[in-house]
């Protein structure tokens, strides 16, 4: 599992995507395991700027030549940016998932409820490790 | 209890390689490196393939010529010894039981390779037909290593390891040549558009594991100046797509007559009779509502299996193959359409998730051939 990082700044969810609560707004993206596992990702679909979501709904797609994932907000609230550079340069998020491949912005309206269902780093590395057995 | 997958000689290459994936019963690797990267290796260079899953049989005997003439739609007794052809099996609907490839080994003798989920429904297919004729017909895919050199590189990768002037087998043809330590059957045939050989490696039962892994090492190493890759099936599934041809199980089945799949050209009605004959003559004669086509994406996206495709008013078709093409950056598919869309230049949409995409139909292969493909200009 030591070649993966997971930077300890961030929560992950389940479904493998990470979220940076550092910042005003949420930024949300996939990890880098999840990358590995999809493989030469060639298509994003990206959710509507203004749409409000609730947390672990379907808001965008992830295409590789082989599979479509489907990513889910993390958290609930309105999306207020998204990666439009992934539109034309997909493979961004195959060589920087926690910087350039950033998938979208959302403004939480329920944070302080719902940041207990992620997990750390360190919780998300051990389930890492679960699903290899 | 989990489902026993077969395995190649080749499973611990792939396992230890690759990630391995199911596919017709069989473990094997999606890819190694990656899918676009070994695509690109056999488009640019020179990739290897294990395809010992596909299917083997030999049909041999004085009858030989006589039971596959019952068998093919295409002419066989006008075959020159080496020759090989592409072929269906049909049942008496005129739809296809299978795609195969034929070989005239020698005057009576002809090998028979199909696709590897088809194994045992083919070798019934031929066994059955053959019971009132003089004939032995014998399986022999678990005896013989299959692997299909690919790419422009692939003549000048395995010319290394051969005395023999491997530019004198021409397409479509095969003979038997030496290559290093191995004396094999090497076809110049494929299932990527581009110029290369699929090789037979006789007398190598399942637990002649090593001597498999010889004959791999044998080509990596040869091909090692080319930067040679050993390419999964991920690769195989989006090379074949580009060139345009068709995956048993998706783009064909027994539903699908030759005729509607655009392979009328490999039917000759002249033959006094073949399986499915009467049925092709009347689908020729009253014309058929559906036809094969390639599509491209006019707008970034990737086209999938299923996806339903429409003209203004309705649904006119469906794919039965897409994928994204790694060496052009589009989406690309084929699928059945009426009829009357099934003109090179048609425009329509395919819908992709609730959401309609532009998309056209193309002329196959989907690349340039003056650029890709066995008939590019050196």
């Amino acid at each position: 599992m030591s070649q993966y990082i997971f930077p300890n700044h961030l929560k992950y969810t389940k479904e493998h995507e990470w979220v940076d609560l550092s910042q005003e707004v949420a930024v949300i993206g996939i990890t880098e395991y999840a990358v590995k596992s999809l493989h030469d990702i060639v298509y994003v679909s990206l959710p509507e700027i203004g749409s409000n979501i609730k947390q672990f709904q379907v808001v965008a797609t992830v295409e590789s030549i082989k599979s479509v994932s489907e990513i889910y907000s993390p958290l609930s609230g309105t999306i207020v940016d998204v990666n439009k550079t992934l539109e034309t340069n997909p493979e961004k998020i195959n060589v920087s998932p926690y910087k350039e491949g950033w998938l979208f912005k959302i403004k939480p309206s329920n944070l302080d409820s719902e940041v207990k269902n992620l997990m750390s780093a360190e919780e998300y590395r051990r389930y890492i490790e679960s699903l290899k057995k | 209890m989990g489902k026993l997958l077969k395995r190649t000689h080749l499973y611990n290459f792939h396992k230890s390689n690759g990630q391995l994936t199911e596919f017709a019963g069989f473990e094997h690797a999606l890819f190694y490196e990656g899918i676009a990267e070994e695509h690109l290796a056999v488009r640019n260079s020179v990739g290897v393939f294990d395809v010992t899953h596909m299917g083997r049989t030999i049909v041999e005997g004085e009858d030989s010529i006589t039971l596959l003439e019952k068998l093919l739609p295409r002419k066989v007794s006008n075959m020159s010894n080496l020759q090989g052809r592409y072929a269906f099996f049909l049942n008496e609907n005129g739809g296809i039981i299978d795609d195969l490839t034929l070989f005239r080994l020698e005057e009576k003798k002809f090998l028979l390779v199909y696709n590897a989920g088809n194994r045992e429904k083919d070798f019934n297919w031929i066994k059955d037909n053959a019971s009132n004729y003089n004939v032995k017909v014998y399986d022999v895919s678990d005896e013989v290593v299959m692997l299909a050199v690919q790419g422009p590189n692939a003549i000048k990768t395995l010319q290394k390891l051969s005395d023999k002037d491997l530019s004198k087998i021409k397409r479509y043809w095969c003979d038997w040549v030496r290559l290093g330590e191995f004396d094999v059957l090497a076809s110049r045939t494929g299932y990527t558009g581009e110029d290369g050989f699929e090789l037979y490696l006789w007398n190598t039962p399942l637990q002649m594991s090593k001597r498999a892994e010889r004959f791999l090492s044998l080509i990596l190493d040869a091909g090692r100046e080319y930067n040679i890759k050993p390419c999964g099936l991920g690769a195989r599934d989006t090379l074949r797509l580009e060139a345009g041809m068709c995956l048993y199980g998706h783009d064909l089945d027994e539903s699908i007559s030759p005729i509607e799949a655009g392979f009328e050209t490999l039917i000759d009605f002249d033959k006094p009779d073949f399986i499915g004959k009467s049925a092709l003559l009347e689908q020729r004669e009253k014309g058929v509502s559906r036809k094969r086509v390639c599509v491209k994406l006019l707008e970034r996206g990737v086209l999938r299996e299923g996806c339903e495709l429409y003209d203004g008013n309705g649904v006119i078709g469906k794919l039965t193959s897409g994928t994204f093409s790694p060496l052009l950056n589009i989406g690309i598919g084929m699928g059945y359409v009426l009829k009357e869309f099934s003109e090179v230049g048609t425009k329509l949409n395919v819908k992709i998730r609730e959401r309609l995409v532009k998309a056209e139909v193309v002329n196959p292969p989907f690349y340039d051939t003056n650029i890709y493909g066995h008939k590019r200009i050196k």
